[in-house]
């Protein structure tokens, strides 16, 4: 038996070109969709790989350690015979002349080998091989003169360090800065050539067996320790799994997955309902052929399948052609977004199974799915409801009541947004994802700007210095000698700034709750009187500051339990009062108090306040320098890693905006276009008709974006809550500028008068025969 | 004259597919006077309605109304004919579906400078009780009687009826014939039906029977009986 063909598959091709605009908005919506998150998740992917497989490939220490004083050879044998391999990770940290710092090491050929990106590696004395992260943000390309304190130096290459994928220059600090931070390597002879002076006797440890798990490796760092600082007076020491330098682009790769395709399963559901509304449309367009179609014989399954195909089609050749642009242009822009913000190796594109199941595979279910199940329901009446377009079950309800004292207009408005009200439902929906998108692409800039200018007013001190006891250099089990060695610190920490005043600071770890990380908390003791806070504190008054409460969802009377970052002892604080400091996460207690709940003795202090730079401490002895610079480092760099995705967010937003007020709109003229085709026949001019059915538009796009703008302030607040808490230590302050709803509401507007240009012209278009047809 | 039709030609198509559908009609039609194009399916009644009525044009030919050519008038004009001169009834009703009894009729009221008071049109046409319906829930002739509300609240001089009963029973059609003829009669609307039925030509002033889009009769009713006294 020959198959035969069902003869309707011919109005394909003719729907496609009848309804030419519909298909293609939506299909270049679908396409920019899908091609973004498709080539989102294959440079993510394969990001990860080569990140992972860096560790391995560039021979990536498991530790580094820093000595006082380099090490002798007799000292390297015997920390080697704790079953470790030592490597000479020796560094000079010098000025360059565009006021940057560089740290230079000599060439590494066993550990932390450079990948190179870019040109070679150095040769002669007078090259240098720059991280290419630094050297983008600061204009240097191959071949530059790079003037590196006394010395020019020629760049020969751009290089990855494995031990700086982020550019973090102290492992104290919140935030990496790629832009006035950046790593090279130079020839062991241009090394050689720097002073002593100026070296940082720093060491990588490799153990001769690989650790299995974080937790063995915390426990062999800890046992590596122990028995290092028997035999080395030691300033710095950071395991591989503590080093942010390392650590942090492993846990940022991957960590925008979840939101990207969050941000991608509700577009594809808001097209999906897109299509079912016009779908749905159709049928009632085409009632009495269906009408006819089922009383021929046709089946429901046939018709569903008809209606099902042009949707279904225009999804899949979108996830094709979307796939095809993902894995090429796009996968090499979302790559560019990680190399503008990690100092990241090459990569290989790896194929991804998964992207290509989340985003062709799963849309097409999603898309068959809703649409069979609506088309099912809506073609689910008798051929005879169809032929009498009897197509509402529920035809028995009634009009909503509207006094006749309101204005005709108005009623009729009204009449219009009740009419269409599941497309004005899912056009709010709509506007609320497109302005939470839009909101995050203007607040940004506002809110870092506003950070950074409010900060001198907030900073407790122009200069916080926090002070340090070398790692491993107070023994517990010889209590003497640590008590000797006290007294020794103490006294090269005195300075004679007459601007510095005492304070003491202990760091303690917020519990990781969830999915969020643990973050450090400063706990500051200030003393009686003090110049810099102004807190006036009592004994027993324990004040956070105002970012501490507002990350933390923190209020007065809240108890705050903390644990020490390397310990098992947990401290409770419950909250006297709020301080508005925005400069960190911190806790101000009475000096006494913290002295005293940390056993640190009545007199002791761990770091100054200072209005000017303290310059006669050792800097073996500052662990930490708070200043505006040191505040700003989170901002400065959220603004160069997100720059170039802002303007994409922003540009998405306004694309799905413009395509659901597009279609949506559409499709209620189309619905209408019986009744605007009477109204012409009336004698109602085209601004009448206008006036009555794209001013319910108007109206209600009006008041979506304005009921938006509260919604999205509270969606946008948990997602910067969430993103703060998940990925990133510290806070700014959330704020949303008043500029920012007035853009919104600018763009908003804006792009709904090209929609309602193109409706207005619709309208024109509408034939007054479109009212005859149903007399024939 | 009021209402006159001169030399109307209009066909559809083009080359060997192209179908005649008037070939020159000139009618005069006096003020108020009740005038119905009988005709079969195809005869071009519907078409000259249209033309008439502004929503479609003729290839050649010309309808003046008192004196004012539609020839000439472009879009703009031409809806300001429609809004002012003329009221239109059709088969199907077309009443805006979202909008309840009240509210269809109030969109021709809107249009008049003064329009006829919509109460009063709500207890004349018995819709009172369902004024505030919307289309789905009434029945065929309430349907139709609302688009004739509709049609007659700003009161039209031409109001143009392209086939009125044609959905509806007998009983219904008769109400609807009787509904027109008191419109008629108490505000003096000319009326220009098309219909296939015959029986009606019978309350007209004046019947024109139209075949292959040309006039094949034109004869004036001297003796109209009324609606009520219809039968087919």
């Amino acid at each position: 038996m020959v198959m035969k063909k069902n003869p309707l598959r011919k109005r394909y091709l003719r729907d496609l070109r009848g309804d030419i605009g519909k298909y293609l908005v939506i299909f270049v919506l679908l396409v920019l969709t899908i091609s973004e998150v498709s080539g989102f998740l294959v440079a993510e992917n394969s990001m990860i790989s080569a990140y992972n497989e860096s560790f391995t490939k560039y021979n990536t220490e498991h530790g580094n350690f820093t000595a006082q004083k380099k090490m002798n050879a007799a000292q390297k044998k015997r920390v080697e015979a704790l079953h470790v391999t030592l490597y000479d990770l020796f560094y000079s940290e010098i000025e360059t002349d565009n006021g940057s710092t560089l740290r230079v090491f000599a060439d590494r050929k066993e550990v932390n080998v450079p990948c190179v990106m870019d040109g070679a590696l150095p040769e002669q004395k007078d090259e240098i091989a720059i991280d290419r992260m630094y050297a983008q943000n600061n204009g240097i390309a191959v071949g530059d003169t790079l003037r590196v304190g006394d010395n020019a130096f020629t760049v020969s290459g751009l290089v990855a360090l494995p031990d700086y994928s982020a550019l973090f220059s102290d492992n104290n600090d919140s935030m990496f800065d790629a832009l006035r931070f950046g790593a090279g390597v130079v020839t062991q002879e241009a090394f050689d050539a720097f002073g002593n002076e100026q070296k940082v006797w720093r060491y990588a440890w490799k153990y001769e067996t690989e650790p299995s798990g974080e937790e063995e490796e915390k426990e062999m760092a800890d046992d590596f320790l122990a028995a290092l600082a028997g035999e080395v007076s030691l300033s710095g020491y950071i395991p591989r799994y503590l080093n942010q330098a390392i650590q942090y682009t492993g846990s940022d790769l991957g960590s925008d997955r979840a939101t990207i395709q969050m941000f991608f399963y509700i577009v594809v559901v808001i097209i999906t309902f897109v299509f079912a509304i016009t779908t749905s449309n159709t049928i009632a367009k085409e009632s009495t052929v269906i009408g006819t179609l089922r009383a021929s014989g046709f089946t429901k399954g046939e018709l569903v399948r008809h209606y099902l195909f042009l949707p279904l089609a225009v999804t899949l050749v979108a996830a094709l052609i979307g796939n095809i642009l993902g894995y090429t242009v796009l996968k090499e822009w979302n790559a560019s977004l990680y190399y503008n913000s990690y100092s990241l190796p090459t990569y290989e594109t790896r194929w991804n199974a998964q992207a290509f199941v989340q985003t062709t595979v799963l849309p097409v279910i999603i898309m068959i799915l809703v649409n069979t199940g609506i088309l099912t329901r809506r073609l689910s009446l008798s051929p005879l409801q169809f032929l009498r377009r009897e197509l509402k079950k529920k035809s028995g309800r009634g009009a909503m009541p509207l006094s006749k004292r309101i204005p005709f207009f108005t009623r009729f408005r009204t009449r219009v947004i009740l009419q269409n009200r599941s497309n004005y439902l899912l056009l709010g929906i709509g506007i609320f994802f497109a302005n939470v998108l839009l909101m995050f692409g203007l607040m940004m800039p506002s809110m870092l700007d506003r950070y950074e200018s409010r900060l001198p007013e907030t900073m407790l001190s122009n200069y916080q210095y926090i002070l340090q006891l070398p790692a491993g250099a107070i023994d517990e089990e010889e209590k003497l000698a640590a008590v000797l060695k006290m007294m020794r610190f103490s006294k090269a920490m005195e300075t004679d700034n007459p601007d510095a005043e005492k304070f003491s600071a202990q760091v303690l770890r917020t519990y990781p709750d969830g999915d969020y990380k643990g973050e450090d908390i400063l706990l500051y003791g200030i003393g009686e009187d003090s110049r810099y806070v102004s807190l006036e504190l009592q004994p027993g008054d324990v004040y956070i500051s105002s970012t501490y409460a507002e990350k933390m969802f923190l209020n007065v009377g809240d108890t705050v339990t903390l644990k020490e970052p390397y310990g098992d002892a947990s401290y409770d604080f419950t909250i006297t009062g709020i301080s508005d400091y925005e400069g960190s996460l911190s806790l101000f207690l009475p000096q006494a108090d913290l002295n005293e709940r940390f056993d640190l003795g009545r007199n002791t202090f761990t770091g100054y306040f200072s209005d000017t730079e303290i310059t006669d401490i050792d800097q073996a002895y500052i662990g930490q320098v708070i200043d505006e610079e040191a505040l700003t480092k989170v901002s400065r760099q959220l603004t160069h890693s997100i720059g170039d995705a802002l303007i994409v967010i922003n540009a998405f937003s306004v694309a799905i905006f413009i395509t659901l007020v597009f279609l949506l709109s559409k499709i209620i003229i189309e619905k209408n276009a019986q009744s605007i085709s009477m109204t012409k026949i009336l004698g109602y001019t085209g601004r009448e008709i206008s006036a009555l059915y794209i001013v319910s538009t108007t109206i209600m796009v009006l008041l979506f974006i304005l009921i938006s703008l509260p919604l999205c302030y509270r969606a946008m607040e948990w997602l910067f809550r969430v993103l703060f808490l998940s990925k990133m230590n510290g806070w700014i302050p959330y704020y949303i500028g008043r500029e920012v709803y007035l853009k919104m509401i600018a763009m908003g507007i804006l792009t709904y008068a090209i929609v309602a240009v193109a409706e207005y012209h619709k309208i024109r278009k509408i034939p007054m025969e479109e009212a005859l047809k149903n007399v024939e | 004259m009021f209402l006159e039709i001169k030399g109307i030609k209009k066909g559809y198509g083009q080359g060997d597919s192209r179908v005649e559908v008037l070939k020159g009609i000139d009618i005069e039609v006096e003020q108020g006077s009740f005038v119905v194009l009988l005709g079969p399916s195809g005869s071009g009644k519907s078409t000259l309605l249209n033309i008439i009525g502004g929503i479609d044009t003729a290839d050649e030919g010309d309808i003046t109304i008192r004196g004012e050519s539609m020839g000439h008038m472009g879009e703009k004009k031409l809806t300001q004919y429609r809004r002012q001169h003329l009221g239109y009834i059709f088969q199907m009703y077309n009443l805006i579906p979202n909008l309840t009894v009240r509210e269809n009729i109030e969109v021709g009221a809107y249009l008049s400078k003064q329009p006829l008071d919509v109460d009063e049109l709500l207890e004349t046409l018995g819709l009172a009780a369902h004024q505030g319906k919307l289309p789905n829930q009434l029945s065929g002739g309430q349907q139709q009687r609302t688009s004739i509300g509709r049609a007659i609240v700003k009161n039209p001089d031409i109001l143009l009826c392209d086939e009125p009963t044609g959905a509806l029973d007998f009983n219904t059609s008769k109400e609807i014939l009787k509904l027109i003829e008191t419109v008629n009669a108490q505000y003096g609307n000319t009326i220009v039906m098309v219909t296939h039925n015959d029986a009606i030509r019978l309350m007209a002033d004046r019947v024109i029977r139209l075949r292959d889009g040309v006039i094949r009769k034109d004869e004036r009713n001297t003796e109209k009986i009324s609606a009520e006294a219809l039968e087919w």
